[in-house]
Formats: structure tokens, sequence, C-alpha cells
């Protein structure tokens, strides 16, 4: 028998940051170390309640613990928010297809997030800063709805611009009185004027709510991009993670195994793509 | 090898030799005319029959329960193993669902054990139909009232008596210790079975065309190309989404991991049978739905089964077996859906190739 087909290993909360009013960003180390890809997911349980599929948000080299950035937005999330350090919670996985790395040697990577979206995004960036040597160049264009709304505004994102070997640039809805970056939507900060890029041969990824996804892709092709290197995550009802309970089907595929990263030619002729 | 044998004995007999050591299921005849599935000890002779059609509820309930315990917070302790069982007077239109199963249980990223396991340790024993429901429409999916494969031993009554056909090595094992009670069958007595299967097989297909439904149609093109049809809304408007269609399905396999306490306190976790046509079915977190309307879910239900399915794995999730007709309380005959999609489709294409007429 295999434990942990449909049922989690333990692991204990170490950690819980607050990101923004309604994000948290919670630190676990299962009780035996979970070895994943930027890009995969987890299925998060919280014993006798219930369990929902996260990206993690730290590095894919340590797998002793793991970050999930998490938004309060349902059943379980609304549960975590309100446990402690120490508590026990569940995982399984990891589960799905991560993004290619080995495929972005060499290339510009462009990384495109939004909102909460940027989870797996910082998975991603973590993986690829610690062998910057390896990619052409590097460029993260980040929207939130306002400055509040920034998630890891304080050290992970922000400032890693000065030494200049990212090119990173943040854009909110709506400002505030102390907000002194771009206001706009995330399309316009990846419009020429705000971007240079080389789109002919470069590599997008993408991660955010699904409208901004759908508006992002369209400015992304728009630029250049060629569709089979625009990589989407995408997000459905991922509950059993392997495949088999059917909630998460799109067209041919499952989001839980055969993505959720996705290259956009690869999913583009789905009618229902953008529905969220 | 593949051999046909015809037994010379009482039947009752041979079912329970062939029972014997094994938790038996067959089928047995309600007052209203219709079949359940029986769980017993041993065959019964008087209460347990081979049946003439196919059990009210799917198959695929003994090997993926509605629901099923799957596992308990904190302990990685095995579940008690399975007995070794014998099911009897399986319709073809059950076996066939099988290989869904098969697919998504046992050839997937992470195999189910606990599904392994029941297939592993239960011996199927499949019978011929020897009638048809009104719901039945099996030859306008490709699939035929006897058992094509699948099974370990088929047996198919006949006036000259029954014939045992075998399907696998260890039905053919299974048979052959029961040797005494069975002598080669003759060409002709094959010949009668093989009439009186084409006979069925027609009196179904007349069936299916009195439905509007051909055997060779392409329904993967019809109910692709009915995508954007008004029949979805139509047929929704009658639809109370209450799942019986999905839960009565031999073919459906969607569920939900469920989470809550056990009789002792302890969370635990089960597999519930789930079902497309729900509201909530594939809502996300933070209130998204990438199929918000009946419609959507209604067509959602014939795009897995009629396009996804054939995609994956080069067939059907339906053998026509017309359960989900029998148990909707809005009347949706599953065949009236179907041709609607082949009607609208031909218009479709004849309407195109006017075009490109001229």
């Amino acid at each position: 028998m295999n434990p942990t087909l449909y049922m989690p290993i333990p692991a204990t909360i170490e950690r819980i940051e607050d990101e923004t009013p309604d994000i948290k960003t919670f630190t676990i180390r299962p009780v035996e170390p979970i070895a994943f890809a930027a890009g995969q997911f987890v299925e998060l349980a919280v014993p006798g309640i219930g369990e929902a599929p996260f990206t993690p948000s730290s590095s894919p080299k340590i797998s002793e613990n793991m970050e999930i950035t998490i938004m309060r937005t349902g059943r379980v999330t609304d549960w975590l928010h309100t446990m402690k350090e120490g508590d026990e919670v569940g995982v399984r996985g990891p589960m799905g297809r991560a993004y290619p790395i080995a495929d972005f040697h060499d290339r510009e990577i462009l990384i495109v997030g939004g909102g909460c979206g940027v989870g797996p995004l910082r998975s991603l960036l973590l993986a690829l800063v610690e062998d910057l040597d390896a990619y052409a160049r590097i460029i993260v264009r980040y929207g939130a709805r306002t400055p509040d709304s920034i998630v890891f505004k304080d050290a992970q994102m922000h400032g890693w611009d000065q030494g200049g070997a990212l090119d990173v640039m943040l854009t909110v809805d709506e400002a505030s009185s102390d907000w002194d970056g771009h206001v706009g939507m995330i399309t316009e900060i990846l419009s020429e004027d705000y971007l240079d890029c080389h789109a002919d041969d470069g590599v997008a990824v993408m991660c955010g709510p699904p409208v901004m996804m759908k508006f992002g892709t369209e400015k992304l092709l728009e630029r250049g991009y060629q569709p089979e290197n625009i990589y989407l995550s995408l997000e459905r009802n991922m509950s059993c993670g392997i495949g088999q309970c059917g909630h998460c089907r799109l067209g041919r595929y499952y989001v839980c195994k055969d993505g959720p990263v996705f290259s956009y030619d690869e999913i583009l002729s789905n009618p229902r793509l953008w529905d969220d | 090898m593949k051999w046909t044998i015809c037994v010379s004995s009482e039947l009752d007999e041979v079912l329970a030799f062939l029972g014997n050591g094994r938790e038996v299921h067959a089928l047995e005849r309600l007052d209203n005319g219709t079949y359940r599935s029986s769980k017993a000890t041993a065959w019964q002779p008087g209460h347990h029959t081979l049946g003439y059609f196919r059990q009210t509820e799917p198959l695929k309930a003994l090997f993926f329960p509605a629901r099923e315990f799957v596992g308990r917070w904190n302990d990685q302790s095995a579940r008690e193993p399975m007995p070794e069982r014998i099911v009897f007077g399986v319709k073809n239109c059950d076996l066939s669902s099988l290989s869904i199963f098969d697919h998504v249980f046992l050839d997937g990223v992470c195999p189910d054990p606990y599904y392994a396991e029941a297939r592993e340790k239960t011996i199927l024993v499949s019978t011929d139909c020897s009638a048809q429901l009104d719901v039945c429409f099996c030859p306008a999916v490709g699939e035929q009232p006897w058992a094509k494969v699948g099974y370990d031993i088929n047996i198919a009554t006949t006036p000259d008596g029954p014939v045992f056909e075998i399907g696998s090595e260890r039905g053919e094992e299974l048979l052959r210790s029961a040797g005494q009670y069975f002598e080669p069958a003759g060409p002709e007595l094959l010949e009668t079975l093989e009439k009186q299967r084409a006979r069925r097989y027609e009196e179904l297909v007349e069936q299916c065309h009195r439905h509007g439904l051909m055997t060779d149609t392409d329904l993967t093109a019809a109910v692709e190309s009915s995508f954007e049809s008004e029949l979805w809304k139509d047929f929704a408007e009658d639809c109370v989404e209450c799942g019986a269609c999905n839960f009565i399905c031999c073919t459906c396999h969607c569920f939900l991991l469920a989470d809550g306490l056990d009789e002792a306190g302890q969370p635990a976790r089960s597999k519930l049978w789930d079902a497309c046509l729900f509201s909530g079915f594939a809502a996300t977190a933070g209130g998204g739905n990438p199929r918000p309307l009946r419609a959507e879910r209604l067509r959602n239900r014939f795009d897995k089964k009629f396009i996804y399915f054939p995609q994956v794995l080069g067939r059907y999730a339906c053998d026509g077996c017309g359960r989900c007709t029998e148990a909707c309380i809005a009347n949706i005959d599953i065949r009236d859906v179907l041709r609607r999609a082949v009607d609208e489709s031909d218009a479709l294409h004849a309407h195109s190739s006017d075009h490109r007429a001229n």
C-alpha cells in the first residue's frame, strides 16, 4: 500500500509571516523532505478540514522545508489563516509539471506576475538567481492592485534590481500617497516604453489571475513572443493531484498532471482557456 | 489458449463450484423485473441468477465504491486485505467500462493500490444479454450485447445449454479445475450461438434506429461540432443537476477526497463519487468557476465522454447502458442529446459543403 497516494504526510508550521492584510507565507517542515522543482505544486491539508493546491514560493534547492504563500479566499485558506506556528498540517506532492528550466539556458527570461500569482514565480526566480550566469538576462514585471497588496515587498522582490543583475519593475492599479513607483495595468509595463526585450527568442513565464494572464498573453504575443515560449501556470480545481479525480480537466489535459505549467501553444486552441 | 466448452451437468452446481471459497456477487431479480447485485458467501440457487440484461447499479461500485475510506491522519497501517471475489452475470456494457477505470486508476502517474487489489482479486464471469431494456443503445457506441474483452469466463445460455468461453489465463485455470462438468462444444452449438448473438444485436440496432441513432456515426465529431449549439441550453432547461446521471453511469470516475472525522473523532479521509453536473465541481478558491452555467456542465459531460476519452484512450466513455436515461428525473434521454448533436453537425456539414460548392 502506498499511504501517500491519497493521504498527506504530516508537516509542522515553522513560521508564519504576514505579507499583506489577506496573504501570509507559511514555512512548513514535513516529517520527510519533499524535493520539488519550481512550478510544481503540493496539496496542503488541514487535518479533518480539507486540502487545497498551492505552489511553493521558496527555493526548490531546499527540500527540508518549504514556504507557501497563501491568500485567504476560501474554506481551507480561511482555516489556515487561523493556524499558529507549531500547528500540524499535511502535505502531498510534489505534483505536476515544472518550469522547463533546462530549456531556459542562455536565453532572456521575462517573468510576469500578478497578485498572489507571484508565489511560483518567486520559487522560479530563486532557482534562476542561484545560477545567474547561465541566462542571458532576467526581467521581472509584477503588478498588484495596491501598494499594500504587493507580496514579498520587503526583501525578496523589490530591491533585487539594485545590483543591476535583474531588471525588475512593479506597478499598482491604484497608488497610495507613499507610492513612488508606476501606476497602471501590468500590460502597460510590458509595452515598448517600459520593457526592452528580445521577444523573438526570449522566454516569458507568467502567473496571476486569469484576466491578467489573458491580457498579458495577448500583450506578449503582440510584442513578438512565440506561443511555445510563453509559459503559463494555470489554476483549476486540482484535488487528487494525480489525474484521477477529474476536477481540473482542461480539454485533453488534466492541469494537475499535465500542468500546471503549460506553454501557450499547448493550450491556445481551448475555447475555455481563460474562464476562471 | 481460448476454448469453448459446453456444460454437461446442472448449471447451479457448476456455478457453486466456481464460486467456492470466494465472496460471490451475483444478480438478484427484483419484483419489478430489474436486477440488483447481491453479495453472498456462495452461489445461491433460486436466489442468484445470471440475468437477462444488466443490473440497475453500475459494476464500477465493486471496484470504485461510492464511499471508500482511504486513510486516517498519522496512521499508515494498511487496510484489511480484500477477499477473493467472483462476480457472476456481468454484462458487456459494465465489462467494457472497466477499461476506463483501469486507465484512470492503474495507468496514471500514481496507480491506486486499492483499485489494483480489487481488480486482482475479482474473477469476472460475464453473460450474454438475452433481452434488452428500452433504454439500451450499445450498438450506437460501438458496443455489443455480449462480452468482447476483459472477462475471465463468459457464459452464453442457448436452447441447447450454456456455453462457457474462456477469456483469460485465470479463467482457463478455474474452468480446468472444474473440468469434470464440461465437454467440448460442437460446431452446431457454436453456430446456434452466433446466430442468437446476431439476432440480439439486430434487435438492439433497430432500437437505436427508432431513436434516430446509427451504429457507425462519429459521435466525437458530432459533439465537437455542436459545441456552440443551443442544444446544451435546451436540455439544461430541464436538468435539475441532481448528478444521478454521473453516479449511475458505468464509466463516470470522478471523485472527491473528503476530509472529516471518523467515529473515534480522528481526522480521516474518504473518496466519494463526485458529479460534474454539480455547480461547484470545477470551482476554484476565490469564487472562480470555469463552468458556471448548467448548460456548460451538461456539455462538459458529453465532452468528457465523446471527445476527451477518444483522445486519450481511443474509445468513448459510454457503453450505451442507458442508466443515465433511466435515472434522470427530468427525462433527459442521452439518445436524444446525441441525436440532436448528430443532426446539428450533419446540418452544419451540409451547410459548409454548400459553401464549398458555391
